[in-house]
């Protein structure tokens, strides 16, 4: 029988990760590149260093702690778990350095933010990223 | 009044904490320009000997020995950011913690402005971090640490938390990575247990340098700092006592009014994937005779698996004795005393630790961790009340909780 759930399991859990579709970066058209360094989005992202080539301020969107998408994004960039990434921040945050990044309730509002200001960036599934939008980086899987 | 302050101290903790926590009041962090955050541990720990105290740094007037105790490590800490404009921002932070008069009366530890003119640019004033870890500013935050405690031997000797003053750091990008250096200056608000009593260090000038190299998962530091004492220790009758004696030399040496206090430090962090590993070294110079010149150093290194992060770690603080004689008969009151303070701040061990930390939830470490300290029976300042039977040796067993909200 319990083989049989695992089997299961394994069988549901399958289609999900085939249909995972690629991590991406996402700018705003206006904020003057077209590119990103996994060095460039790694500074943004942990708030080393938020100055775009463009001169603009980078300002990074994060999803909540329960989005699947949050730990991947985290795992592929840095090879990092989520409890790695709340310990980073709570080191600045309680020194009274940078502030994590902006926090986007979904991904659907991460796009709406990124389109709204010139210095957004947020990560999203590729289908995710439409026209008001411009892919800058694509996390390797 | 000051049991009133007091209460007025605690209820204002208390508020911050329960807004902090309460969903509703600050459930939308993006729309809300003011944040509320807290910190805690806690601990308990024992040690194997009974001939002496371990603490966690010099600021403990008590600390532990062979019965479980929760006094060193617990704490509870609230912090307020306010982001008044898209380059200002107002902190403040709150900690309760063992202190160095034993009560754990909440203290201000950060209360400034910072301004962000450009990404590139920080310029913060106010009651700011002392800058000596390399991985954070704050020490007392234990679940951004992997082992329970900063280590005693690096850190112990460094009884400064926060300056009143400013700092301005520059981030700029060179090579493939990031230099950063920042310059702060300031003075100490702090009060230290000293022996004997409290040391009140108030109105210490501090000064210092810190460069920082980023590269890929790597970070290095080189570091100074120094800060000139602004009051003596007060070892009254003795000073006057041996100057009747023509011992001005010694009379001298017991001096710390006016007196330096350098610290240089290089460290290095290597944090790829699951695999972390971070080294420091450190030198301190005392212009005063009251404090041994020391050097220190650690290397930590920890590897995750899943959950669970096993640790290891050796830590090392020695220092030089002075050799000041007061030329006085060997049996006199005065000699032995005074040769009691230099031999008080005398150090010599090695301490080795085994640890793992557990990440239970997204915000709640739980540690387990040994530590061997070996060392010689010389070795007194980094402990409190050693008594004659004290050999150098001891074993601390901490268990420790860690949590952020």
């Amino acid at each position: 029988m319990r083989a049989f759930i695992s089997l299961l399991i394994l069988f549901l859990a399958l289609p999900l990760s085939a249909a995972a579709a690629d991590l991406v970066l996402i700018a705003n058209p206006k904020a003057g590149i077209a590119h990103l360094t996994q060095d460039d989005v790694t500074n943004i992202y942990l708030g080393r260093y938020r100055r775009l080539t463009s001169g603009v301020t980078a300002e990074p969107i994060d999803l909540p702690n329960e989005s699947e998408f949050k730990a991947r994004f985290y795992r592929q960039l840095v090879s990092k778990s989520l409890p790695e990434i709340n310990a980073y921040w709570s080191r600045l945050i309680f020194a009274g350095k940078t502030q994590p990044p902006q926090l986007a309730g979904s991904a659907e509002e991460a796009v709406r933010m990124v389109a709204r200001r010139p210095g957004a960036l947020a990560y999203v599934e590729r289908p995710h990223a439409d026209a008001r939008v411009v892919v800058v980086f694509e996390l390797a899987n | 009044m000051r049991h009133f302050a007091r209460l007025w101290s605690l209820a204002i903790v208390a508020t911050f904490a329960l807004a902090g926590v309460t969903p509703s009041a600050f459930a939308d962090e993006a729309e809300s320009s003011l944040r509320l955050r807290g910190f805690g541990t806690l601990g308990t720990a024992r040690s194997s000997s009974n001939q002496t105290e371990f603490i966690r740094d010099l600021s403990q007037p008590q600390g532990i020995s062979n019965h479980w105790s929760s006094r060193i490590d617990s704490l509870l800490g609230v912090q307020a950011n306010w982001q008044a404009t898209d380059e200002l921002e107002l902190v403040g932070q709150v900690v309760s913690r063992y202190r160095y008069d034993k009560s754990r009366d909440p203290e201000l530890m950060w209360a400034f402005a910072k301004w962000e003119p450009d990404a590139r640019v920080s310029l913060r004033g106010g009651r700011i971090g002392a800058d000596f870890m390399m991985a954070a500013d704050s020490r007392l935050v234990g679940y951004s640490h992997l082992a329970a405690r900063p280590s005693p031997d690096y850190f112990g000797p460094l009884f400064f938390s926060y300056i009143d003053g400013v700092d301005a750091s520059l981030t700029l990008p060179l090579g493939s990575g990031l230099v950063r250096g920042k310059l702060f200056a300031g003075a100490t608000p702090e009060k230290t247990s000293g022996t004997p009593g409290i040391w009140d260090t108030d109105g210490s000038p501090v000064s210092g340098i810190v460069l920082d190299y980023l590269l890929g998962p790597w970070q290095f530091r080189a570091n100074m700092a120094q800060v000139r004492f602004a009051s003596d220790i007060q070892f009254a009758p003795l000073p006057g006592a041996l100057r009747l004696y023509g011992a001005n030399t010694a009379a001298d040496a017991l001096v710390s009014d006016g007196k330096t206090a350098r610290f240089y430090s290089l460290g290095v962090i290597y944090d790829q994937g699951p695999l972390q590993v971070q080294g420091m070294l450190n030198t301190i110079d005392h212009e005063s005779g009251v404090f041994q010149n020391s050097h220190a150093g650690y290397v930590l290194a920890g590897y995750r698996l899943d959950t669970i992060t096993p640790y290891v770690g050796v830590s090392w603080w020695k220092t030089r004795s002075r050799n000041i004689s007061t030329g006085l008969p060997a049996d006199s009151v005065l000699d032995m005393t005074f040769n009691a303070i230099m031999a008080a701040s005398a150090v010599d061990q090695t301490t080795y630790t085994v640890g793992a930390r557990w990440d239970v939830y997204a915000n709640l470490a739980l540690k387990a961790q040994w530590d061997a300290i070996r060392g010689t029976a010389a070795s007194v300042f980094p402990f409190q009340h050693s008594k004659a039977g004290w050999n150098g040796r001891t074993d601390v067993v901490s268990f420790i909780a860690d949590f952020v909200f």
